[in-house]
């Protein structure tokens, strides 16, 4: 093969709970910035574009201006949330594959004590619009909701009971003792603690949600002949997708039971020419236990009305899973930075350098958000 | 019927695409004039053929529950005293291929189940700053 491009560098600031972060979100992002560059033996001055997703808060020009970036070439943001991490990382590649940049930051930094929590729901009392109009006025507010409404469809078509999604937690827990970066380290979850913890949303647990933290995670993407001069093994971009669906949201008739992720893999997959089992690890971005199960699904791990078997019985736990599965501890146990912590785990994972780590991996999969489109996927490949 | 969620919670605002679902008494549905495709909520455009000519279709207001979910936490504090509170999915009978969403009112929150027939019933709730009615479909046991 003749890779193009690569994660050259890797960088994060200390995870905190939310409202613990001695820094602002854009120190966050500086220092996850800066370890990434370091990590990847360049000078801040030799980055050459920004991506991230959801917000512009951390905007490309004010990035560029602190951290003295002689010659800002490339400077993109998603308009989507956490579904578009992989998306960000398409946009990286995508520039570097076409020459127009050499060395592209793909960042997410959060700070929910500054900034409040990520997709609150608005106020009381007001008026909504769009789409609002006619969810908002039934108390239909937030993705644990929307996602929760999905999922109840799911395990109702497919007889799933609710250890599923408690052994989706319990992994993510399970997997994150043995990494010190991780809020949940040194806190492993058992079935009773979950089963007893309060409802957010039918069917969600509290153990079901992501948490609030504050923090930030960065990775540089750099050309084939960076990457070959770099200190640290490239991890390849060996292909990622975007898709919609077919048909997307809580008014799609024929497609409720779904993560919308199923284009995301019939275009990976046809792109990569890999398949599920041809991934060595997986990291899926849980917005919610629920959302990930259907999201297995779509990726083509498991049939529906094998899910429940396929999950259970300690089968995402530990290096030598059935699936190695959200090795750090994922967005429920290691921390929640949108997913962007899930990419340095993927790339972790190909140099030999997880908490966790998988022997001989080829092929690390990440794959962003579920239950929102667009929606996205990347696999990253240890060989050119 | 006094609000599911509180006389002083949020309301939609009312403009081209939302004011036939929200003022007319009646679950009134989009409908294409060219195709007869249904589809909600309305868009300026028809998903099926493309036409700028839609209308309004006045449907009994039978329907089945597709997906249901009881919200337990209060993620506003205008919603604090209204939870646990039952969202449904809701298919409509005579307007096959859309879905609308509601509140289940009329028995607890948790015993609706996927499949259950609801009809559709009318809060009503002046706009405190047009003075306008509105009438906000929400569902109930049926049969």
């Amino acid at each position: 093969m003749d890779r193009k491009s690569a994660v050259t560098g890797i960088g994060e600031s200390a995870y905190y709970k939310y409202g613990d972060s001695p820094h602002t979100e854009f120190q966050l992002a500086c220092i996850a910035i800066m370890a990434a560059a370091e990590d990847a033996g360049i000078a801040l001055s030799e980055i050459d574009g920004f991506i991230s997703y959801s917000d512009t808060r951390n905007g490309p020009t004010r990035l560029a201006a602190a951290l003295g970036i002689e010659n800002l070439r490339w400077a993109a943001t998603t308009g989507s949330g956490g579904n578009s991490v992989a998306a960000a990382m398409m946009l990286a590649d995508a520039a570097v594959t076409a020459g127009y940049a050499e060395n592209v930051v793909v960042f997410r930094a959060l700070c929910q004590g500054q900034f409040g929590r990520f997709g609150q729901a608005g106020g009381a009392g007001g008026t909504m619009s769009g789409l609002l109009a006619f969810n908002g006025p039934y108390g239909l507010l937030t993705p644990a909701q929307q996602c929760a409404l999905h999922t109840a469809r799911f395990m109702h078509d497919h007889g799933i009971s609710q250890e599923a999604l408690c052994d989706i937690a319990m992994a993510c827990y399970a997997n994150a003792q043995n990494n010190p970066r991780a809020l949940k380290y040194g806190k492993p979850l058992t079935r009773e603690q979950y089963h007893a913890s309060r409802w957010i949303v039918t069917p969600y647990h509290l153990f079901d949600c992501c948490p609030e933290n504050d923090g930030a995670a960065a990775v540089i993407v750099s050309s084939a002949a960076r990457a070959k001069d770099g200190p640290k093994s490239p991890a390849w971009i060996v292909g990622a997708a975007q898709g919609i669906g077919p048909q997307f949201g809580t008014y799609a008739p024929d497609n409720l039971a779904s993560s919308f992720y199923g284009q995301v893999a019939e275009n990976l997959w046809g792109y990569t020419g890999l398949g599920p089992t041809d991934m060595d690890v997986v990291q899926f971005y849980e917005n919610f236990t629920g959302a990930v199960m259907i999201a297995m699904c779509d990726m083509g791990f498991a049939p529906p009305d094998g899910i429940e078997e396929f999950v259970s019985g300690g089968a995402l736990v530990g290096a030598d899973a059935k699936l190695p599965f959200n090795t750090s501890g994922g967005n429920l146990a290691e921390a929640y930075i949108h997913g962007m912590q899930m990419v340095n785990e993927s790339v972790r994972q190909i140099r030999g350098e997880s908490t966790c780590q998988v022997s001989n991996v080829e092929h690390a999969l990440m794959v962003g958000g579920p239950g929102y489109a667009p929606g996205s996927a990347i696999v990253f490949g240890a060989s050119t | 019927m006094t609000r599911v969620l509180g006389d002083g919670w949020a309301l939609p605002a009312l403009d081209h695409s939302t004011t036939a679902f929200f003022t007319s008494g009646k679950l009134v549905i989009q409908q294409c004039s060219k195709c007869a495709q249904f589809q909600h909520p309305p868009e300026g455009v028809c998903h099926s053929c493309q036409s700028f000519e839609l209308q309004h279709f006045e449907s009994a207001g039978a329907g089945k529950v597709e997906s249901v979910a009881v919200v337990h936490h209060p993620v506003n504090p205008g919603l604090a005293d209204h939870v646990p509170y039952a969202v449904l999915v809701v298919s409509v009978d005579d307007a096959p291929g859309v879905l609308v969403i509601g509140n289940g009112v009329g028995k607890a929150p948790d015993e609706f189940r996927i499949g259950d027939p609801v009809r559709v019933v009318m809060e009503e709730v002046d706009d405190p700053k047009s003075g306008q009615r509105l009438t906000i479909p929400q569902w109930e046991a049926a049969g």
